[in-house]
């Protein structure tokens, strides 16, 4: 293993502990194991206000196969470890991911994920947050022109899902049987393509982000 | 409508590294804030894809409440 920079002593003990070698390392598993199971309860309590009533059937079930996912990703990549963080905050971004990817997923299971034009049309009474706040009715017909005539099929289904109606991009992946940073590599070339549009009809000054 | 609207749903026009690469710092990052250490030029990329990705986002927070939450129970 190359490491960037040199160990924290603690980060250094777990590299060690965890060696296929190591005599310790079954404890060493175990005790991450307990990490880990510790951080996708506490990121699924975070989240809990958020999710619907049929994420919380399972909520313990989605914790422990969050953090044995998570340990078996771990163990696979720890010649990836570089330091540049503690390994204990290395090792609970899998948690992180493990567990946000599976709620999502249960709280868009049961929901379809399709294009619907008459989101246009219900504007601006239920419209989603996204386009809550869209006032100008020359700019939103813009926005529209730009969608229909400079996206292809993929990249308009993706940009009006992940915008418009608000679909996790890794709930997408999954539908679509790809990759969470496919879906937003599709979505970053969208808004570009949209933007230039928008500034060649006057519409975006092209100025960065507030 | 405002800028920010636009923002919102076209993104920002700054360099993007995406999620994967931008995962590879997550984890970085939230050290250095949760140490309360400055954030160098390094992350601003990182910062950019904070704000167009809401999924990369809602992971950031949670794992920077994450490590913030076992600071916290730190022996000082």
């Amino acid at each position: 293993m190359t490491n960037a920079l040199v160990l924290d002593e603690e980060s250094a003990e777990w590299i060690r502990a965890l060696r296929p070698e190591s005599a310790g390392r079954d404890d060493a598993v175990a005790r991450l194991h307990a990490l880990l199971l510790r951080a996708t309860r506490s990121e699924a309590l975070r989240r809990r206000p958020t999710l619907p009533a049929r994420a919380l059937d399972d909520f313990d079930n989605i914790c422990v196969e969050a953090a044995s996912d998570a340990l078996m990703a771990i163990l696979a990549k720890l010649d990836s470890y570089r330091g540049t963080a503690r390994f204990t905050t290395w090792a609970c971004k899998f948690a992180i991911l493990e567990t946000s990817s599976r709620l999502r997923r249960v709280a868009w299971r049961n929901r379809r994920v399709e294009n619907d034009d008459s989101i246009w049309d219900r504007l601006p009474d239920s419209a989603p947050p996204a386009l809550q706040r869209i006032e100008q009715r020359q700019l939103l017909a813009a926005l529209r022109r730009a969608i229909d005539e400079q996206l292809t099929e993929r990249q308009r289904f993706i940009f009006q899902s992940v915008t418009m109606d608000e679909v996790p991009t890794d709930v997408l992946a999954e539908r679509l049987g790809t990759t969470r940073g496919a879906i937003y590599k599709t979505l970053h070339d969208a808004r570009a393509k949209l933007r230039r549009a928008l500034e060649a009809s006057g519409h975006h000054d092209g100025g960065p982000v507030k | 409508m405002t800028d920010i609207d636009l923002d919102r749903l076209l993104g920002s026009d700054r360099d993007d590294p995406g999620c994967d690469e931008a995962g590879e710092l997550m984890d970085a990052y939230c050290d250095l804030v949760s140490r309360g250490e400055p954030v160098s030029d390094q992350f601003e990329e990182f910062l950019t894809h904070m704000r167009n990705c809401d999924a990369c986002r809602e992971d950031m927070e949670g794992l920077l409440a994450l490590v913030r939450e076992r600071a916290s129970e730190e022996p000082r």
